[in-house]
């Protein structure tokens, strides 16, 4: 067999058919390490105009390797980023040396998109200041280093708030818009790159530009979503609003159609300001809805409460040992979800950080919860993103995928409501083709608990995931890095290639993110 | 879920960067390596103390990172450990000659505390103790700057306050009290004072209440409760991030970003060393806890 000649930095034609690979183990494999050729003339280059490169192992080492804690790579050298004309400077000389150059925020990918293979790893959060917040407008500019707990940090104290971001407090907002960012909101407010009104960006080739829908708007288009092909944000302007705690319900499932329907009756209906299923395996599925205020509340009382088919928590509490009363044999699992629910439920419902029954903030809650239950030194999170009619089938499919490879697992499924406005910024993205009004997303989260599995065990679990996608003509979240390819079997040889010629028409040397997409 | 067997040293560190987000050297630098994360992925990597040397001396051992930290990792030890290995030549904690401690429940000041004699009398007369001739300000000096302490010293010192109920003044001495006498009754000055119904009542809802970090963050999460109904009671503003963790008046920096945004009336703070630095940022009256109401002992 003739396999075509690859071009270092693009992604060949895929030999392979849809199904060809289903139910095959496979191997995660990394990019190959640049080779380091012209990295003394670069640095000497950088530190003649005043930028700091540090190559002491010790700080390259803390960027060895991303939140997944898959896919290892050191960076030559570490840049922290100062200044759009620093990065500026950075860029420009990295397309004349030709040096790989990794742009990472908050390092919260999971296939090795943020780890550097050699060149220089850019640390965006040495950008992470608020520079104005304008009350008037509604809108906040902020470095895009910045994470979002930080930009949280500042609004509060003038009574405002973002409008959505990643339940993770090291989230980064540059990193976010690059991705897309899913929010117990996104529902009803879109993902969190929707908020953006307009960035500062550096091209690849060194170019400072101002974008936005009515500036530069096919750059903005690129950027948005992009996955770090078309430039490196350094500002952004983002809509805010005001602050209000939200109060929470809770309601608990035993099968996860149920669960998921009930959520998109009441996405669909506008029923909740926030919504979202997070689960113990697929036995106990927990719906959870909140308000942000008094009204929207009593609305959904009024109307939707009695049609959602969960129960409260002493109601499904007595559901399960009813359940597990007649199967004796599956004690262990009943014994798992019980001091699964006396570990997690409290961090939910710590006093401090609610007032008058109201939560003050979700994102702090949450991501202290899923740090300290569902984190882990190794973390495999392969999803789904589908269209609303395809949902339940693709989490039925995954959650089948999980039980084989895990003996204990998370779903995490959000709905995202989709601007047509904003459908040029979805091509080529975690939203799924054909999507109309929301698409869905489910993550799929082995719960590891201290045990031992190879690295090629969670690399042939993501791959029975994403075939599923294949299959179904649905997209992801992550599929860049060690997922890339998949990219040409998703999205068609077609879309893939006109992406691929506009990267290379902005990075003609392709330093920028080099092997998270091409 | 981390596993339990995992170690608490830098090995365990996974790059969460939570810590980063609270911690003061992180927050004036905006750089990877001022940071508990950067120390420990630093160590993990093979680096030295002398090679870490400008990042141990930059921390201000506030303890806000060890609460946060989801794998529980003993950051502030990870820190005090390197400090020493930075250190081996500093002379050990040396026992000053005192006289025997008096009997009862004693306040350990500390050397913040003993240098305002003023602020020092009106604190005993509040909580109606004794000083302790010995507060172990060697001890705290030698914890702070990585000297050694010698064991003889510290057996004394240990034995003296065993089985006593001690209010210290010293956040960092607090902490290393709690280790080694477990069995101890032990409170920071802060939540002493703040445990007397006058001055509590003397807190307005426009005052801004600064809790002592050190202090707050050896036992955060039993006083994470007391300072909720602190502030439910009184309707104060604190200077608790979204995580309700503490932000240090510890420079004139992070005094001014506890109190970015914030319009208060009037600070009081635990700590006099902050009360000093917050007064050379704010434009209001800056009072220590115990300045609240001099009759307020009487009450």
């Amino acid at each position: 067999m003739k396999f075509p000649l690859v071009e270092p930095g693009t992604v060949g034609p895929c030999p392979v058919a849809p199904d060809a690979l289903q139910g095959i183990v496979r191997q995660q494999t990394n990019p190959a390490r640049w080779n380091g050729a012209g990295w003394d003339a670069f640095v000497a280059e950088m530190r003649a105009t005043g930028v700091e490169v540090a190559e002491s192992v010790a700080t390259r080492g803390i960027f060895a390797t991303d939140a997944g804690g898959t896919a290892y790579g050191m960076p030559h050298g570490v840049v922290v980023a100062r200044s759009a004309v620093q990065v500026s400077v950075l860029l420009k000389a990295a397309q004349a040396y030709r040096v790989p150059v990794t742009a990472r925020g908050g390092g919260l990918t999971t296939e090795g998109e943020s780890v550097a293979y050699g060149g220089v790893l850019l640390d965006m959060t040495g950008m992470s200041r608020v520079l104005q917040i304008d009350r008037e407008a509604m809108t906040v500019r902020c470095e895009a280093g910045i994470y979002w707990h930080g930009l949280a940090e500042e609004l509060r104290r003038e009574g405002l708030d973002y409008l959505s971001a990643p339940l993770n407090m090291t989230s980064s907002v540059g990193g976010t818009l690059g991705v897309g960012g899913i929010d117990v909101n996104s529902a009803r407010l879109g993902c969190s790159a929707d908020q953006a009104i307009s960035l500062q960006v550096v091209r690849p080739t060194g170019e400072i530009v101002e974008c936005s829908d009515s500036e530069n708007a096919e750059l903005f288009q690129q950027v948005i979503l992009g996955y770090g092909q078309f430039g490196v944000i350094t500002e952004a302007t983002l809509q805010i609003r005001p602050y209000t705690p939200l109060r929470m319900h809770y309601y608990y499932y035993s099968t996860l159609r149920t669960a998921i329907e009930d959520l998109q009756m009441l996405d669909s209906n506008d029923a909740s300001d926030y919504s979202g299923i997070l689960t113990i395996m697929d036995c106990a599925v927990n719906l959870l809805v909140a308000f942000d205020s008094d009204e929207r509340e009593a609305a959904f009382t009024a109307k939707w409460k009695e049609r959602l088919r969960g129960r409260g928590e002493l109601g499904f509490a007595l559901c399960m040992l009813g359940r597990y009363a007649l199967r004796p044999w599956r004690f262990g699992e009943a014994l798992y979800l019980l001091n699964r629910k006396q570990a997690v439920f409290p961090e939910f419902r710590r006093p401090e950080f609610h007032r008058d029954g109201r939560m003050d903030d979700r994102t702090v809650v949450f991501s202290r919860a899923v740090w300290k239950h569902w984190g882990s030194r190794t973390m495999v999170i392969p999803d789904l993103a589908t269209r609303a009619d395809q949902f339940v089938e693709a989490v039925e499919r995954g959650n089948a995928v999980c039980r084989k490879y895990f003996r204990h697992y998370t779903l995490y499924c959000v709905g995202i409501k989709l601007r047509a406005d904003h459908a040029p910024h979805y091509e080529m993205s975690c939203v799924p083709p054909g999507a109309e009004g929301w698409a869905y997303g489910c993550e799929f989260e082995p719960m590891i608990e201290g045990e031992v599995y190879s690295r090629d065990h969670f690399q042939s679990f993501k791959n029975a995931i994403y075939d599923i996608g294949v299959d179904m003509g649905a997209s992801y979240y992550r599929f860049g890095g060690m997922m890339k390819g998949y990219i040409r079997r998703v999205f068609g040889d077609a879309l893939v290639d006109r992406h691929l010629a506009m990267k290379r028409a902005a990075d003609p040397a392709m330093i920028l993110n080099r092997d998270v997409i091409f | 879920m981390y596993s339990s067997a995992h170690p608490r040293d830098h090995s365990a560190c996974s790059g969460c960067s939570l810590c980063r987000l609270v911690c003061p050297m992180w927050r004036s630098r905006r750089d990877p390596r001022y940071s508990p994360e950067g120390i420990a992925k630093a160590r993990q990597n093979g680096a030295t103390a002398t090679e870490l040397a400008g990042v141990l001396e930059a921390c201000v051992l506030c303890g806000a990172c060890d609460p946060v930290c989801p794998e529980g990792g003993a950051l502030i030890d990870m820190v005090m450990e390197l400090r020493r290995e930075l250190a081996p030549d500093l002379p050990p904690a040396v026992a000053p000659d005192a006289e025997p401690a008096p009997a009862g429940a004693l306040l350990l000041p500390g050397a913040v505390l003993r240098a305002d004699p003023a602020l020092l009398s009106r604190v005993l007369e509040l909580l109606g103790l004794r000083c302790a001739t010995d507060d172990g300000a060697d001890i705290a000096l030698a914890l702070e700057a990585g000297g050694m302490i010698d064991p003889a010293r510290r057996r004394r010192f240990l034995d003296m306050l065993d089985g006593r109920t001690l209010v210290v003044g010293d956040g960092l001495l607090l902490r290393w009290l709690r280790a080694a006498l477990p069995g101890a009754r032990l409170q920071g000055l802060g939540e002493a004072l703040g445990n007397i119904p006058a001055l509590r009542r003397r807190i307005a809802s426009a005052d801004f209440y600064v809790i002592e970090a050190r202090a707050y963050h050896a036992d955060h999460a039993r006083l994470v409760a007391h300072y909720d109904v602190l502030r439910k009671e009184t309707g104060c503003a604190m200077n608790l991030d979204l995580q309700h963790i503490a932000i240090p008046a510890c420079d004139e920096t992070e005094a001014r970003w506890m109190l970015k945004g914030r319009r208060p009336a009037r600070i009081v703070v635990e700590n006099a060393a902050e009360r000093d630095i917050l007064r050379r940022v704010a434009d209001v009256p800056v009072l220590h806890l115990a300045e609240l109401n001099g009759e307020a002992a009487h009450a």
